[in-house]
């Protein structure tokens, strides 16, 4: 389940539900650091389109905590994302 | 939003249960058929003149469709962690005496239990209103995704808040798109 750990210079991310049938993988390793505002059109460049179809509707955790970069205002637009962090890609939950 | 995946796909599922328990606390996320009377031993108590017990079931239906199977996947680490902030929160706000919330992972056949929430408190109130509270709060919140597969046709993974149909088959997939960094 949890990926393997990421090698110098990378975090890891974990794709979810919609957004691991888009990427058509559960997790991989990017090039660290990046800071938050810009990690969906990082994403978007890997997966064009995922940005509309996928992630407007997702939510994002840095270390199991959740960020808030939604809008040009959101407070944690400016977090980096380091080395050996673990980032997830949250689609809508549907426990139950 | 939904998603559409193929007939082939499989979850990735721990191969055992996650648990975590305290003495008035059971919060556990399980490829195993789900034991409602466990959940039900685990609240009961001498203090606690109300046991309330919610079980809930796979459909074979969405929108009258008929529905083959079902999978669940999870961001485990963190759906423990939100299990046991509601479990946590609703113990103090109902003066609850235990609190147990199982949820099942990987398939779950229709008409089976996928997820079993046990709440007792000294008065049967308390009970009712934070076992109901449980659920919605779970079923708002907890990092765990429903894939069902209709018959004949392709997963969609559900969303609770729209509650509406997934988009169709192919259009939500990046075809062609290869990740670069180094593979996992």
């Amino acid at each position: 389940m949890a990926p393997s750990k990421a090698p110098a210079g990378h975090f890891s991310i974990l794709y979810f539900a919609a957004a691991s049938t888009f990427t058509n993988r559960a997790n991989e390793h990017l090039s660290a650091p990046v800071e938050a505002r810009d990690l969906f059109s990082k994403l978007e460049e890997l997966y064009p389109g995922i940005k509309d179809k996928v992630l407007s509707s997702c939510a994002v955790t840095v270390n199991l905590s959740y960020i808030d970069i939604d809008g040009d205002d959101a407070p944690d637009l400016g977090v980096v994302i380091k080395e050996g962090d673990e980032v997830a890609i949250i689609p809508p939950v549907s426990s139950g | 939003m939904s998603t559409t995946e193929t007939p082939s796909y499989k979850p990735d599922i721990p191969g055992d249960a996650v648990t975590q328990t305290t003495e008035n606390i059971h919060i556990e996320l399980t490829p195993h058929a789900l034991d409602s009377l466990a959940a039900t031993r685990f609240v009961r108590s001498p203090s606690a003149g109300a046991t309330v017990l919610f079980i809930g079931t796979t459909r074979d239906s969405f929108n009258d469709l008929p529905v083959s199977s079902l999978a669940y996947t999870s961001y485990a680490p963190l759906a423990m962690s939100t299990l046991h902030t509601i479990a946590t929160t609703l113990l103090a706000k109902h003066a609850l005496t235990r609190i147990a919330i199982i949820h099942k992972l990987g398939e779950c056949p229709i008409g089976e239990e996928s997820i079993v929430i046990a709440v007792s408190a000294p008065h049967r109130q308390a009970a009712w209103r934070a076992g109901e509270e449980a659920l919605e709060e779970t079923k708002k919140r907890a990092e765990i995704w429903k894939l069902e597969r209709f018959e004949g046709g392709e997963g969609v993974w559900r969303a609770n808040r729209d509650g509406v149909m997934g988009v169709k088959v192919g259009e939500d997939k990046c075809e062609g798109g290869q990740a670069g960094g180094a593979s996992a």
